[in-house]
């Protein structure tokens, strides 16, 4: 921090002749500093402008259709003017549980084998998949969903092969990299010689993950869990690829469900008036639950410093 | 011997300043020498093919082509951010007042297609109107096997749906629990894999994987759709706001002429809007 | 149950865990590959979409993608790095870090769909930035601001400190210090975080329907608009008219992407190895 004693090296309060550094610098090392600070405000600035931007054009879905109407509505079919998004929120419930059910011991069971039981040769081949894992696009997997499992979910459900399941398969993989690498990261971070106190009682490696480590990190495994929900949550275009976008409740895995995500795309591109805003007022609420779900995390994880 | 950083941080500047200033200067319509289509999915293929070859003879002029449906296509050029607003639907009541002018550019045919394996092969529009509400949910109902129906819609911006729905559908709304899929060629794809599949899409589109049913005893067919015998046919739009002009105006009489008529529009499988014209189809 | 056997049963399930994980991986890649391998051919690459199947090459979507890409990052890199510079070494941590830092964790985890929205009511419609590489890239660069910011503040963390302690030592000013000690002795793990950044921006697609439109354009300024290749791998996969470009266009991203990434693991390890 450049303050005035910096600028002789002498004790503060003591005058002295010696100027390590003219004022010129001085000013231009404070304006550079607020250029930063500029800088990092952008974060900031972003957060906030994309509430308000989205928040403005959703805001009149509190008069019409009203926000009760809105929120608690039954029916959303643009045609007829209702636009209820109990449907559209319980899909997008459904798909993300059965994303996380499917996925997170998928992730975590991979990130427990990265931590403790791989060998540094087998390390080298898991831990790339899982970070190639993330960099795959998300309509590559939609593309996948749609040729490979859509077919094998229709023979198993008897259906078309679009709905709860598919979607939830894919988002599932999807989500796997986010909950594994933080597990991981959690799993690394434990007390140190923890593990050898317990394998010095005798404990077999399971009973060491099991009883010692996953407890010990269950707050950073918690917190991986809640950021891939939040990936899942806010996860599009595989989704509009194979869940099947109808706007109706659940009604069975093999038949074709809406998220809040997957019907903002569809309906954009030619909505106006009340659908418009109806669709801006969904894009709050997704902003709402993601930020909500950083918010947690955040509170789960000061809890455990407090600790 | 600048620090780097600085450098970089001079640069952002410099960039977000012209970035803004550019901004400033674009606006958001079309330019002189460009002319921008938006429409239809179903008229999107056309369009984009008659535009790479009018690009072609005129090479100073760029000929914009995208699509995600008929509704938006009528959107934008209502509100001048597209020249052209091609649509495979009439334009609803209440759009009859935005002031645009048709250029009709083809005839076009629905069919209601089905898997080959499927052995129903005619349908009345009575019956198509009942399945495709979810009142009929069993293929046995209509002559088939005991099969529950899989209904495949179109998303509501297209054009193929409105058409649909003003002609078979009449007043009665769409199941809500058929899968709706953006896009002609998934429609067909799962058409074409599922045996209790059934859906709609534009004649053009029909090839040997699927199976297009007859209605009321006519086959879908360029003849029918000429000669008014077939149900359910509709005409390809191509609005734009007041009478077309200059560019626009060039680029539609293309599209009318013969070379991409008798060709394109052909190879598309749509039938030319010339074709009442010439005897014989 | 016996202890062991347990814990063999255990160790089991958890090799399976990784199996099926890495053979997902695996799946997914062959699936593109097999499918897509047929399609790549210089003229896949260089000519453009012709016809009513889009046959022919993505050239227009290969520029498209690296023109917004190569913008975003153009705009995201001064901004995040310097950011991190400020949080972590100017900063005193108190109620305005945290909230920055909260807001990073945001902007982070925002819905690719609501970056794109919000691209779209700000930059189109209310500057009147038309659809264009500007808007897009200008919503892909707060996508990628978190990443960077983050990237970056581990890279400046990880300089040792009595680096610094040897410059001011030296009678160096702050940004002195900064400019030409610690950021240099960064750059490889800040790169890194650039070029992750950017593998993800690659492989965006709602951000970008929603600001750039899906003409196919070869765009010269940056107030063009084009259709980047994974818009146009939408539009091929929903549209079903021409499968294999499909595939290849699919395959052709996965390149781009897999490139992006070991390029960055084999910089971090580089640097590893230099710095002992």
């Amino acid at each position: 921090m450049a303050d005035r004693s910096m600028m002789t090296g002498a004790p503060a309060g003591k005058k002295s002749t010696l100027k390590l550094m003219s004022k010129a610098i001085y000013v231009k090392e404070a304006a550079l500093r607020n250029l930063f600070l500029l800088c990092a405000t952008v974060a900031v600035l972003g957060v906030g402008l994309i509430f308000v931007f989205v928040g403005v054009r959703g805001w009149p879905v509190v008069q019409d259709p009203g926000l009760g109407a809105f929120l608690f509505g039954k029916v959303w079919s643009s045609s007829t003017g209702q636009f209820g998004i109990l449907p559209l929120v319980t899909g997008t419930l459904v798909i993300t549980l059965g994303a996380l059910l499917l996925g997170a011991p998928l992730a975590v069971g991979t990130a427990v084998f990265l931590s403790e039981v791989a060998s540094p040769k087998v390390r080298a081949v898991v831990r790339p998949a899982v970070e190639l894992l993330a960099g795959v696009p998300s309509v590559v997997y939609g593309f996948f969903g749609l040729i490979i499992l859509r077919p094998i979910v229709a023979d198993l459900t008897g259906g078309l092969g679009f709905g709860p399941l598919t979607a939830a398969i894919i988002l599932a993989v999807m989500i796997v990299p986010t909950i594994a690498t933080l597990t991981e990261d959690a799993l690394g971070s434990v007390v140190p010689g923890i593990r050898e106190a317990s394998y010095a009682m005798g404990a077999t490696p399971w009973q060491t993950i099991y009883k010692v480590l996953l407890p010990a990190a269950r707050i950073g495994i918690i917190d991986a869990i809640i950021l891939g929900m939040g990936r899942a949550v806010g996860e599009t275009m595989a989704v509009v690829m194979v869940a099947g976008n109808a706007p109706q409740f659940f009604k069975g895995l093999g038949e074709p469900i809406s998220t809040l995500t997957s019907q903002i795309v569809i309906d954009m591109s030619y909505a106006s008036g009340t659908h418009r805003t109806a669709l801006f007022g969904m894009a709050v609420i997704l902003f709402l639950i993601s930020m909500g779900l950083v918010a947690l995390v955040r509170v789960i994880s000061n809890r455990k410093e407090d600790r | 011997m600048c620090p780097r950083a600085v450098v970089r941080a001079a640069l952002a500047c410099i960039l977000v300043g012209a970035m803004f200033s550019l901004a400033g200067c674009g606006g958001g319509g079309s330019k002189a020498d460009q002319v921008i289509v938006n429409g239809s999915t179903t008229i999107l293929p056309i369009a984009t093919f008659a535009a790479e070859q009018f690009m072609e003879e005129y090479p100073d002029i760029s000929v914009l082509v995208s699509g995600v449906g008929s509704s938006e296509g009528i959107v934008t050029v209502s509100k001048g951010s597209s020249d052209i607003g091609t649509s495979s639907r009439d334009l609803k009541p209440e759009e009859d007042t935005l002031g645009l002018i048709d250029t009709p550019i083809a005839y076009d045919a629905i069919a209601v297609i089905v898997n080959p394996e499927n052995p129903v092969r005619e349908l009345t529009t009575e019956q198509a109107r009942g399945i495709f509400s979810g009142r009929i949910t069993n293929w046995k109902e209509v002559g088939g096997s005991d099969l529950p129906i899989g209904l495949v819609n179109r998303d509501e911006a297209s054009g193929t749906r409105e058409a649909f729905k003003k002609i078979v559908m009449g007043d009665e709304s769409f199941d809500i629990g058929a899968v709706i899929l953006p896009g002609t060629g998934q429609v067909r794809s799962v058409v074409a894999a599922e045996p209790r599949a059934v859906a709609y899409i534009s004649l053009g589109f029909v090839n040997d994987r699927v199976r297009a049913v007859t209605i009321d005893g006519i086959v879908p067919s360029e003849a029918a759709v000429v000669a008014g015998t077939y149900p359910i046919s509709r005409i390809l739009h191509c609005f734009t706001k007041g009478a077309p002009a200059g560019l626009v105006a060039e680029f539609l009489d293309y599209v009318l002429s013969s070379a991409v008529q008798d060709s394109i529009i052909r190879d598309a499988g749509f039938i030319p809007i010339t074709a009442k014209e010439t005897p014989g189809g | 149950m016996d202890k062991r056997i347990m814990n063999r049963i255990a160790l089991a399930v958890l090799w399976l865990c990784a199996a099926t994980t890495v053979a997902v991986l695996g799946a997914v890649i062959l699936y593109v590959f097999v499918n897509g391998i047929g399609q790549l051919s210089l003229e896949f690459i260089f000519t453009w979409p012709q016809g009513v199947n889009a046959e022919g090459g993505i050239w227009p979507t290969i520029v498209s993608t690296v023109y917004v890409t190569g913008l975003a990052m153009l705009i995201v890199t001064p901004i995040g790095v310097l950011a991190a510079v400020y949080l972590a070494e100017y900063a005193v941590q108190g109620r305005l870090v945290r909230t920055i830092r909260f807001a990073a964790d945001s902007l982070a985890s925002v819905p690719s769909i609501i970056m794109g929205l919000f691209g779209m009511a700000l930059f189109v419609e209310t500057m009147h930035i038309p659809f264009s590489m500007l808007a897009a890239a200008l919503a892909l660069s707060f996508l990628m601001l978190p990443i960077v910011m983050r990237a970056t503040e581990e890279a400046i963390r990880a300089v040792p400190k009595y680096i610094r302690w040897g410059s001011y030592g030296l009678g160096a000013s702050k940004w002195q210090t900064v400019s030409r000690i610690v950021l240099p002795a960064a750059m490889p793990r800040i790169l890194t975080g650039l070029i992750l950044a950017t593998g993800r921006a690659v492989g965006e697609t709602a951000v970008v329907i929603f600001t750039m439109g899906q003409a196919i354009n070869l765009p010269v300024s940056p107030l063009d608009s084009g259709r980047p290749m994974t818009v146009h791998l939408y539009i091929l996969a929903m549209e079903g008219i021409n499968l294999p470009a499909a595939y290849g266009t699919a395959l052709l991203l996965m390149i781009m992407i897999l490139f992006f990434n070991l390029t960055a693991r084999w910089l971090l390890r580089r640097n590893r190895r230099m710095q002992g």
